[in-house]
């Protein structure tokens, strides 16, 4: 009894030291993580493969019936929609000459870009992190920016050999530079757990008189150091100015990518060339 | 080394592996479920419940290390609380009645809410969010819920797997007088 206790106090111990030298440098364990992952990864992969398929499987029966009638509706709307394809499709051939003509910034379009699916997210509901089936040996790096449904999604934050940690922008520590698309004044995007919970990031560091309003575009800003410019992260609403200081506005972000069904998300391989700094 | 507590071993490992990976990989695929039962923390309690303080040890140490190797946050964080929930279970072992299930109950609550508790305090706290009431509401107890109704179902289970091992440990020592 006397050993098990002296045991576990050594082990308490390690466990407080490896807190205090991983928080301060990570990159010492990556050997073990590595390790780790190779025999874990394929484990997960299998398992969320078949536990998909089963839950697929039992979702698809109870959806067929409303599918039938969606058919039917769906159908209708085809021939509606085919007719403005149609006369969207020459307004887009425009619109292309157009943008040649103004040379206009199409980067955002053009980033090379992976696709990955998500195995494992964190036990438990306290962390938005999540684990994808792509690594390093597929050229993931550590910062590339993550993003699904044509919004960021988060950042990979932990490269192993056959996988990568990604946290999400909604995850309770994170806090993305942004701005306004159209006015291109900057402020925080920082997810919370609570706010999550009703579909919002938080938006803050706003100057009283910036030219953010309900409605507008938010995107990654020119001044991130981690993330890419011009990403989207969702749209503004409910801006208000503080009233305890009158000289700043806050306001709340709906996210554009829809957190709640994600499984598989694109990785964008380019790195923003800033030396990366302190997480935060 | 002989091959039964190699058996034993990697019977063990093997538990750990599935509760894991069940719990991470299958668990978030059902929208439902907006909160899952804490697995990890259950195998941990209640073979440091059934088996003592020194598997409850190996147990927390060996499942704390695969949460902390695949979350990616610093270290031990995870380690430090399952080995020492595995331990103080293992104290209350003195009490341990085979098919008695009142006390793992009471006790996965209490397990459930100092874990969360931890994570609070060391995840969120330290970073000045001081909603405890909201956290409290919306995440520990559907957990806490989720995983007491998880014990009710596994419990059982866990004594007959617990039970097998045992059995196999006591061929090893006749063999071995």
């Amino acid at each position: 009894m006397k050993n098990t206790r002296y045991f576990l106090f050594g082990l308490s111990a390690v466990c407080i030291c490896m807190i205090g030298i991983t928080t301060l440098n990570s990159p010492l364990v990556n050997p073990i993580r590595n390790a780790v992952g190779y025999v874990l990864v394929p484990i997960q992969a299998g398992i969320n493969t078949v536990g998909s398929r089963m839950y697929q499987g039992m979702a698809d029966v109870g959806k067929l019936k409303m599918a039938l009638e969606e058919n039917e509706r769906l159908k209708a709307q085809v021939d509606g929609l085919m007719e403005e394809n149609t006369r969207l499709r020459a307004e887009q051939f425009e619109l292309e000459r157009l943008r040649s003509l103004y040379e206009l910034d199409q980067e955002y379009m053009q980033y090379e870009k992976i696709g990955a699916r998500i195995i494992a997210k964190d036990s438990g509901a306290w962390f938005s992190v999540f684990r994808i089936d792509k690594g390093a040996d597929d050229g993931i790096r550590e910062n590339m920016n993550v993003i699904a449904g044509g919004g960021l999604v988060g950042i990979v934050t932990d490269v192993g050999a056959n996988y990568a940690t990604v946290r999400a922008i909604i995850d309770d520590s994170s806090q993305v530079s942004a701005m306004a698309q159209q006015s291109g004044d900057t402020c925080i995007v920082s997810g919370d757990l609570q706010l999550f919970r009703e579909g919002r990031l938080a938006l803050s560091y706003m100057e009283k008189d910036d030219d953010i309003k309900d409605g507008d575009m938010i995107v990654t800003s020119n001044i991130s150091e981690k993330f890419l410019p011009g990403i989207l992260i969702g749209y503004a609403t409910d801006i208000e100015i503080d009233y305890n200081d009158n000289l700043s506005k806050s306001g709340y972000v709906i996210p554009a990518a829809r957190f709640d069904r994600l499984q598989e998300v694109l990785i964008i391989t380019k790195l923003k060339d800033v030396e990366p700094e302190a997480d935060e | 080394m002989n091959r039964n507590s190699i058996k034993q071993i990697c019977i063990n490992l093997f538990l750990i592996v599935l509760a894991f990976t069940v719990q991470t990989c299958v668990f978030p695929l059902i929208p439902v479920l907006s909160a899952g039962p804490n697995l990890m923390l259950i195998l941990v309690f209640s073979f440091g419940f059934i088996r003592g303080s020194r598997s409850g040890i190996g147990y927390g140490l060996v499942g704390g290390l695969l949460t902390d190797l695949s979350s990616g946050g610093a270290l031990g964080f995870h380690t430090l609380i399952f080995m020492w929930i595995g331990y103080v279970n293992g104290i209350a072992t003195k009490y341990y009645y085979e098919d008695y299930i009142t006390l793992p109950l009471v006790l996965c609550v209490l397990n459930e809410l100092a874990y969360n508790l931890y994570l609070y305090v060391f995840g969120f706290l330290v970073r000045g969010r001081l909603n405890f009431g909201y956290y409290l509401v919306n995440i520990i107890l559907p957990e806490t819920i989720f995983t007491v109704v998880t014990t009710l179902l596994l419990y059982r289970l866990f004594l007959f797997i617990s039970r097998k091992l045992e059995e196999i440990e006591k061929r090893r020592d006749t063999t071995i007088v």
